[in-house]
């Protein structure tokens, strides 16, 4: 009886995550079976499909396409690595100090975007970026600086970075919320004791903070991996992937094989090596990071 | 013992719950059941049809002749109910394509053109040859060749929802006189003379937005390819005769449409722009002219200001030199058809013919052809004074025209899309004409060795 008010008997807890741990299995590993079984095929859609093997996957190898779009993956990811994750650590380092008033507000409006859905944000900024009519060009024109102003979508040089933009500022909201509640949970007394010892500013963020949020900043930085290896609906909004191919994204890729192509078979296989590389990375990164530190 | 008496509540609840449903159904068929019987009685049975198509209420030509034709059949068919869902074009396709992947068309939709292989290849649509043939006044009532874009050997695998010219040119009359031009250029060398006066004159000469990646190919490409190439080229193409991708022909047209973008005759944000705002330029007097289909004919009669709109004029992509085509086609076609599931059979098909009959009947094609759109069919008694100027335009210059096939309708996807997202690339220049047909060849023949 003492022992139930503790710990409810395995019963129960069966009972209790029955009807989620169904609901994972039909929406994520059903799907993800069948993509595999459908990477082996040649398949419009419909009921005609023809076996052929491992030779999708052999197409995707030699693909250059596909791992131009992996290329414009990993870019995004980095970028976003160091724009999101790195000002959200700047920013929940400001919270901190006496120096930053209305903490509420700011955190709200931080963190507004994150709720907005991805379309209305790629639509948005798309208007931003419009030569024309586009607040960004006439802003720079504004302040004299018209040399600055380029076409930000048309030119594949910078491409990749314009449509990295939204998705960074984004997602600082998310990734702020997830450091300060880190933070929250250092103790006072340590900032005190900093205080006390002349540590402020700077130092403190160096010193104290980053070594205490370290292990916050790993969680973060692998959802972030695994955020931007699969990252599509800005893409899909604001370009498309184009010009050409230069902002061409693995999920947009699938998508395109897939529905536009009618290549459903080998838009499965794309998949399937999406979901190789981001675990590839995934695991990397925490290797390289050195683990769980405990 | 425990884990045993889990599994039996576990069953009793799957058990309990499958009565439940069952129970519901059953409850469902009772109350259907005499509904039925009484209906063999008055022998027209009540029918269910889903229909998905593209047309939102939107006031357009083609939504006007749409749901008036639709009012019509409701009335003559009162048996029938239609289930409804309409979605705006770029949302219909894909959600079409993705209900035909997993199997779950409805009972009545509108194809692409380039739909019909991978649709027919996998049983789920139908010849519609015996329903026509059996209707013979239907048949004839279409006009000439549109059914091209449906037609695989003799099966007829659509009804044309309507047909148009996808590559016009409109252009500002005064814009072109203030650069000193006052005829529409007769060739493809004084085409380019007339883009270098407007250039010097600080205009952009073309305004055209590719975002979509279809415009530069489906507006400009398809007619000026045919231009160099000829018709024969491109049939040859498609039904795998021998042409090639890597024809100098088609490299010609590549490399002309290049050498327009080394002019800086587009906008610099032609990849960025979609094409229904690439006509504000066009309308604020930046720009000299744009390419589009016939559909902008109505759009820019709604939009354009109206002294841009009085200055507005139609022409056609001039004859290039030693071009092998002929110089009053423009491509064209009925791109889209309206299709009934291939699952359909008895009362259920019929009454899905006979909606399709309806979608092409004078109550579909009048109140379009009058707001400026391109019927199908041969409509005689209209009323032309509701024709707009612009239309009128139109008819004139149509009076010549003869129709050449749009690329995106009868082209495979796969070699599409390639050569689409390869003429955004070729804008940007990250790739070489050359380069680009050997692109597209190496899809088709990808595809070819399937």
């Amino acid at each position: 009886m003492e022992r139930g008010l503790f710990k409810p008997k395995s019963r129960v807890f069966i009972g209790y995550l029955a009807l989620p741990v169904l609901w994972y299995v039909f929406v994520v590993v059903m799907p993800l079976i069948l993509a595999l079984r459908y990477s082996l095929y040649d398949w419009s859609g419909g009921p005609r499909m023809r076996f052929v093997g491992l030779s999708n996957y052999a197409e995707l190898i030699k693909d250059t396409d596909f791992w131009l779009s992996f290329k414009n993956n990993v870019i995004i990811t980095l970028l976003c690595i160091v724009g999101q994750i790195g000002i959200a650590f700047v920013l929940a380092a400001l919270m901190t100090t006496r120096v930053l008033k209305f903490k509420e507000f700011h955190r709200t409006v931080i963190f507004l975007p994150v709720v907005l859905s991805a379309v209305v944000i790629g639509f948005i900024w798309t208007l931003m970026y419009n030569q024309q009519i586009g607040i960004l060009n006439w802003v720079l024109r504004a302040i004299g600086l018209e040399s600055l102003i380029k076409p930000w979508l048309d030119d594949p040089k910078i491409v990749i970075y314009s449509v990295s933009v939204p998705l960074i500022w984004q997602y600082i909201g998310f990734y702020l919320v997830i450091l300060m509640a880190s933070l929250q949970s250092i103790p006072k007394e340590i900032f005190e004791a900093a205080e006390i010892d002349g540590a402020d500013g700077f130092k403190r963020t160096i010193y104290i903070i980053l070594p205490l949020l370290a292990d916050t900043l790993k969680v973060s930085v692998m959802l972030c991996i695994a955020g931007n290896m699969k990252v599509f609906d800005h893409i899909y909004v604001m370009t498309g992937g184009g010009p050409g191919k230069s902002s061409m994204v693995m999920a947009q890729y699938a998508y395109n094989n897939s529905f536009i192509m009618f290549k459903l078979g080998y838009g499965s296989t794309i998949s399937v090596g999406i979901l190789i590389l981001s675990l590839a990375i995934i695991l990397l990164s925490r290797k390289l990071m050195g683990g769980r530190t405990q | 013992m425990k884990s045993s008496r889990l599994i039996k509540r576990i069953l009793a609840i799957i058990v309990i719950f499958g009565l439940v449903l069952s129970l519901a159904a059953c409850k469902k068929k009772a109350a259907e059941q005499p509904q039925q019987s009484s209906q063999n009685k008055n022998i027209e049975e009540k029918i269910t049809l889903t229909f998905t198509h593209m047309f939102t209420n939107d006031g357009s030509a083609i939504s006007d002749g749409f749901y008036n034709a639709l009012n019509e059949y409701k009335k003559a068919h009162p048996n029938v109910t239609i289930k409804q869902e309409a979605l705006s074009h770029d949302t219909y396709e894909t959600k079409i394509k993705t209900l035909a992947a997993g199997g779950e068309l409805p009972d009545v939709f509108v194809i692409k053109g380039s739909m019909v292989d991978p649709f027919y290849n996998n049983g789920q649509i139908a010849p519609l040859n015996d329903a026509l043939d059996s209707d013979m006044a239907w048949k004839n009532s279409f006009v000439e060749g549109a059914f091209d874009d449906f037609k695989r050997g003799d099966k007829i695998l659509g009804i044309p929802i309507q047909v148009q010219p996808t590559s016009l040119i409109f252009y500002n009359r005064e814009i072109f006189k203030e650069a000193g031009i006052n005829e529409f250029p007769k060739d493809w060398n004084e085409f380019k003379d007339a883009v270098k006066k407007l250039k010097a004159k600080g205009y952009i000469p073309i305004t055209a937005g590719n975002k979509g990646k279809w415009l530069v190919e489906s507006c400009i490409l398809s007619t000026l390819g045919d231009r160099f190439t000829g018709t024969d080229w491109f049939v040859s193409v498609r039904d795998r005769k021998g042409a090639k991708f890597t024809d100098p022909e088609f490299v010609n047209a590549l490399r002309a449409i290049d050498e327009l973008v080394k002019m800086k005759a587009f906008n610099s944000d032609i990849n960025s722009l979609d094409n229904n705002q690439q006509r504000t330029l066009y309308y604020n007097k930046k720009a000299a002219m744009f390419f589009e289909g016939g559909w902008a004919i109505s759009l820019v009669t709604n939009e354009a200001p109206k002294d841009v709109l009085d200055a507005t004029e139609l022409a056609i992509i001039p004859p290039v030199p030693g071009g092998k085509g002929l110089p009053n086609t423009v491509s064209g076609g009925a791109g889209w058809a309206f299709q009934i599931n291939a699952k359909l059979d008895g009362s259920k098909k019929n009454a899905a013919l006979a909606l399709l009959k309806a979608l092409s009947s004078d109550a579909y094609s009048r109140p379009m052809l009058e707001k400026g759109g391109f019927p199908a069919t041969k409509v005689t008694n209209y009323d032309e004074s509701k024709l707009s100027t612009l239309a009128k335009k139109y008819q004139q210059l149509a009076k010549n025209i003869k129709y050449v096939p749009v690329y995106d309708v009868q082209l495979s996807p796969g070699v599409i899309e390639v050569m689409n997202s390869g003429l955004q690339d070729m804008i940007i220049g990250t790739i070489t004409p050359e380069k680009l047909a050997q692109k597209i060849q190496q899809e088709y023949e990808r595809e070819a060795s399937k």
